[in-house]
């Protein structure tokens, strides 16, 4: 009953591709087709409403009949993927889990009871009324992954109203906030998913190419490599209309070269929060770091210079947390933001602010900066403290050819000198040879420095 | 166990890299008597912290010698490790010997 309205155009769209999975076609009525069985198999495995399961997964038509179903059926889904390895345990646990969805049998799909029952004050509440629910775990690159549990319904409701239909690539994970935002845009829409196993620029391109991809959703990170392979430039991108990047602050120097290399693609920053869903958002122009964020269901107001965010479709709160609202039901976001009118600028998370004497440097400004050297292909920036100025700029720097640490920090130096204040230089810089990003292409900068 | 003389030759190496962005360059050319920070330096606060991470790098990079400099021992000392670059050397040294006060 849940999904009435979410698969009315795939229904209408029966021979339509719905996924394009490992080079093959799957349509919407196969789609339907396979929901249906997962329907049969759900009831037969007894899982009630409220029950909380598991699915491992990735985008594959099995996966998305399995979730479309357990919603149907009103259950709390929990969407794992690959990209949380060593914590599946852990969330397992953190999630009182009570049935797994395994997918990994090539003799047939199962249903496996864990024999938890799931107690946490959240989790009944959804039982009590019924609703099928969503678990997503933030992504841990600032700390501990905390549980978020939504309400399905209010998640669903936003994809009520048609919109265009687009070929879109599941670039973003199914167990985040933006996979799941692009897995129910394309459904409701009867457009089509297409999805890839290697997240590479050049791997990416090619699937634009093969597949005329349309909407491309990804993280500023993704578009700075993809800049940088130049990967761009060798394959066929102009099916694309439209890439959107969240979930990390864009360097202005990435949107700016983006917007000279794909002058026919409409860029768009969305705000996104595992907490409160995807915020309908609109960029100031293509080449703007400036954004609107709100839309239907969304309110926005600053304190402190951090922006609070109200929304219809907000989580009910965290299983291992605790709360982050104000009692007249804001979320704190602990995004510090710089306002212009309507219009925002994220800064950064203010956790990761760094205190220089006093003085207070967002990691994001001087990434940014660093990244427009020449022969710097990633740079991370991260505080460390130091009984001087109470914490220094800390620097890690990936850079394309060989060069010795002194004579590329003489040359950091000057070009920062007319750049930056003083005390946002790196006082400190560590080459190294890895990349220093995350499977989800978002800048790592707590667990290196 | 490095001399005290190397040591200052990798003080003198981070010194040479910061004359390349310093307005007011250190006198590499009096040695040891070379003043950094304080009276008669020319490094500011934000760049002592620069130089002695520099140095620090630079001990463990050549002599592979891990000190901490920059620490409330060093920062509440009355005699300023950081005055000079000869200094700078005995504290390194007293470090490496565990002698510090």
């Amino acid at each position: 009953m849940f999904t009435e309205e979410l698969l009315r155009a795939a229904d209408e769209n029966r021979k339509k591709d719905a996924i394009v999975w490992r080079e093959r076609h799957y349509t919407y009525g196969a789609l339907l087709d396979s929901i249906t069985q997962w329907d049969d198999r759900i009831r037969a495995s007894g899982l009630a409403r409220g029950s909380v399961v598991a699915l491992d997964a990735d985008f594959s038509p099995e996966a998305v009949a399995a979730l479309l179903a357990l919603v149907r059926a009103g259950c709390v889904v929990v969407p794992l993927s690959s990209a949380i390895k060593g914590q599946r345990t852990e969330f397992l646990v953190i999630a009182e889990m009570e049935a797994i969805v395994d997918l990994s049998d090539p003799a047939g799909a199962s249903i496996q009871h864990t024999g938890t029952t799931a107690a946490h004050e959240l989790l009944v509440r959804l039982k009590t009324i019924g609703h099928p629910g969503l678990i997503l775990f933030s992504s841990g690159s600032t700390g501990k992954s905390k549980a978020a549990v939504h309400d399905f319904v209010p998640l669903l409701a936003k994809f009520a109203v048609r919109r265009a239909s687009r070929r879109m690539l599941a670039f973003l994970l199914f167990d985040h906030i933006g996979g799941v935002n692009t897995l129910l845009y394309v459904i409701s829409n009867a457009g089509t998913l297409i999805t890839v196993e290697d997240r590479s620029p050049a791997a990416i391109c090619a699937a634009i190419e093969r597949y005329s991809v349309e909407v491309l959703p990804t993280t500023p990170t993704f578009l700075h490599l993809l800049l940088l392979s130049d990967s761009h430039k060798q394959f066929d991108l102009s099916s694309l209309k439209l890439v959107t990047y969240g979930t990390e602050v864009m360097p202005e120097n990435t949107l700016r070269r983006l917007r000279e290399v794909m002058p026919h693609v409409e860029l768009q920053q969305t705000y996104g929060l595992s907490e409160l869903g995807i915020l309908r958002s609109k960029s100031k122009s293509s080449d703007s770091p400036w954004v609107k964020i709100g839309g239907e269901g969304f309110e926005t107001r600053v304190r402190d210079g951090l922006l609070e965010v109200r929304a219809r479709s907000a989580m009910l709160g965290y299983l291992n947390a605790p709360s982050p609202f104000t009692e007249d039901g804001w979320f704190r976001t602990g995004d510090a933001v710089d306002v212009d009118g309507e219009y925002f600028r994220i800064l950064g998370r203010r956790s990761e602010i760094i205190n220089v004497g006093g003085e207070k440097v967002f990691p994001a400004e001087v990434e940014t900066l660093l990244e427009t050297m020449p022969g710097v292909e990633e740079a991370v920036v991260a505080a460390q403290p130091s009984a001087i100025t109470g914490q220094v700029v800390v620097a890690r720097v990936k850079l394309s050819a060989e060069e010795s640490l002194s004579a590329f920090r003489t040359r950091m130096r000057q070009y920062c000198r007319d750049r930056l204040a003083p005390f946002k230089i790196p006082q400190k810089v560590i080459l190294v040879d890895q990349p220093m990003h995350g499977v989800r292409f978002k800048k790592l900068r707590r667990e290196r420095i | 166990m490095s001399s005290k003389e190397q040591v200052v030759q990798s003080i003198l190496e981070v010194a040479r890299e910061m004359n390349e962005s310093l307005a007011r360059r250190i006198e590499i050319e009096r040695g040891e008597d070379a003043p950094l920070f304080g009276k008669e330096g020319v490094l500011d606060s934000l760049g002592l912290v620069s130089f002695i991470v520099a140095v620090e790098q630079t001990l463990d990079e050549s002599l592979g010698v891990t000190v901490m400099l920059a620490d409330v021992r060093a920062v509440s000392q009355r005699a300023s490790p950081f005055r000079t670059v000869g200094a700078l050397a005995d504290y390194v040294v007293a470090q490496m010997t565990g002698q510090h006060e």
